[in-house]
């Protein structure tokens, strides 16, 4: 295992050097300033707005708590925040493509059909799981009746 | 406001066990698209080296349209592994400093690496296929050489927590099932992640896929939309070219040095090729092409079949006025000098008069308005 961890380590630390190399050849000294300024941008965005945000609404589901379907309400949530976000650069430049070819879409209407589909398969999941429970509820309980019967 | 501490986040699937399955998900998605990438870098500037074979003629159209779909697929992957293993973030390092903080430190860097370098990497990619650069440095060179950094610092993450991976790669004999606040047990995480991965990869694929074109919601291209029913990347108004009069003239330069006119081109022996235009931005599509063979000009003017080609285009652009045709494609049966697409003369925005079509290869180098060819050796 050592070994094998070893020359994992060492292959890695070369190829991050190599690419490093790279960059340090092909950009100029103004884009090798501000890339550092992006990455950590990037970074920013992930830990401490898109998770955050995930976990809070998580929290706050769990707080209400809407019982045992909790799950199927933040799956689907979860479905409608995934696009959305892939959405944004499409809706931001609507009808600002290179040529008329690029972005020919009217990604507005066609964001808010896909948000519709998914919210909309996120009720009927809901429905579905709902009376699956609440049929294994009621035939736990008549199974209950009968054996206080006997 | 105080920062939360580790143990402040209650849910059991921030766990090694839920990081090593969604982790191994994202790292096949993350090699996908490096090898794919990498194809298409060697494609567009080969060191010597690097053979590139002319078949299977719609390889290119494959590769690069996964790279795109690993990439896009990837977001929702690095999403959840990054909750996963979220509580980790506010882990206090050991204090006074040991042997032990120090590797702490040190792994840490390696993780911030690897996060910063893949988020922006997936970042550019995506908002590169809407043909957008709202950044400050230049894309191509910046999203090669990140791909390395990734790679490197994956490999890094890789031997760092090889034990905890080996521990947690098989699904322990007891699975705790529902012991997440909210209901979401392991493996309904595992089905929710995996249908976020699907569901974008759905609404995006169809620029790749035509079939899948109509729900292909989530891409910047949609199939069939264009001059000749063909989406273009450049016009000719981008590229400075206006029409071609009478006067223009198509000149082959090999052992002898041959020019015509369109007409003349035209009254040659035409061959069609069934070929997609595959771009770097991961959309393609089929279409039917008629033309000349390069291999039948290069035999009129005395080449052999398997010649260098230089490709030269009225284009005023630098980066785009000429391209190289290697040995094998110029000899493949398939590679045109095209002159008509999809049963019509070439459109100007496809590259009228006459363009070059070939197996496997990226649109950027299936050079349009071309009047020149210069057998190279």
């Amino acid at each position: 295992m050592t070994k094998a961890r070893t020359t994992l380590a060492i292959c890695g630390v070369a190829l991050g050097l190599w690419g490093l190399w790279l960059l340090l050849q092909t950009l100029s000294t103004d884009a090798l300033i501000r890339l550092p300024l992006w990455l950590g941008g990037a970074v920013l965005a992930d830990d401490f707005v898109l998770i955050p945000l995930t976990i809070g609404v998580g929290w706050i589901l769990t707080r209400w708590s809407i019982g045992r379907t909790v799950a199927t309400v933040r799956t689907t949530l979860l479905y409608v925040g995934i696009t959305t976000l892939i959405a944004i650069p499409l809706l931001l430049r609507q009808g600002k493509g290179a040529n008329p070819t690029v972005l020919s879409r009217d990604y507005l209407r066609d964001w808010l059909l896909l948000e519709a589909t998914i919210v909309l398969a996120g009720v009927l999941a809901l429905v579905v799981r709902r009376r699956r429970l609440r049929r294994a509820d009621g035939s736990a309980g008549s199974r209950l009746r009968r054996a206080r019967r006997s | 406001m105080r920062a939360p501490t580790e143990k402040a986040f209650s849910s059991p699937l921030h766990h090694p066990r839920v990081a090593t399955a969604i982790g191994r998900c994202l790292g096949v998605a993350v090699v996908v698209c490096f090898l794919t990438g990498l194809f298409s870098h060697f494609q567009q500037s080969a060191p010597d080296w690097v053979y590139i074979p002319s078949r299977p003629a719609s390889l290119y159209r494959v590769t690069q349209g996964l790279h795109v779909l690993s990439g896009i697929v990837a977001v929702p992957l690095l999403l959840a592994k990054l909750w996963t293993v979220y509580p980790k973030l506010f882990a206090k390092p050991p204090w006074p400093p040991s042997r032990k903080a120090l590797s702490m430190v040190v792994e840490r860097l390696s993780i911030l690496v690897l996060v910063a370098a893949l988020a922006l990497e997936l970042f550019i990619g995506f908002v590169n296929t809407l043909q957008w650069y709202p950044w400050p440095f230049p894309f191509r060179q910046t999203h090669y050489a990140l791909a390395w950094i990734i790679v490197g610092a994956l490999l890094v993450h890789l031997a760092v927590k090889l034990p905890l991976i080996t521990t947690h790669w098989r699904k322990p004999a007891i699975e705790r099932e529902t012991a997440d606040g909210t209901g979401l047990s392991r493996r309904g995480l595992f089905r929710t992640v995996a249908g976020a991965g699907a569901l974008v990869g759905i609404a995006s694929v169809g620029q790749s896929v035509p079939v899948l074109g109509p729900v292909a919601v989530l891409a910047p291209r949609k199939p069939g939309i264009g001059p000749q029913g063909l989406p273009v990347n450049r016009t000719a108004r981008d590229a400075g070219v206006t029409t071609a009069g009478a006067d223009w003239r198509f000149t082959i330069k090999g052992p002898e040095q041959l020019t015509y006119t369109l007409d003349e081109l035209r009254d040659l022996p035409q061959s069609r090729s069934e070929l997609p235009i595959a771009c770097v931005e991961g959309w393609s599509q089929g279409a039917r092409w008629e033309g000349i063979r390069i291999r039948d000009l290069l035999a009129l003017c005395g080449a052999p079949a398997d010649s260098r080609i230089r490709v030269v285009s009225m284009e005023k652009d630098g980066f785009y006025a000429t391209s190289e045709l290697p040995p094998q494609f110029a000899a493949d049966p398939l590679t045109l000098l095209a002159l008509r697409l999809n049963g019509g003369g070439l459109d100007l925005d496809h590259g009228f008069p006459a363009r070059i079509i070939a197996p496997n290869r990226p649109g950027v180098l299936q050079t349009k308005w071309v009047h020149r060819l210069e057998v190279v050796s």
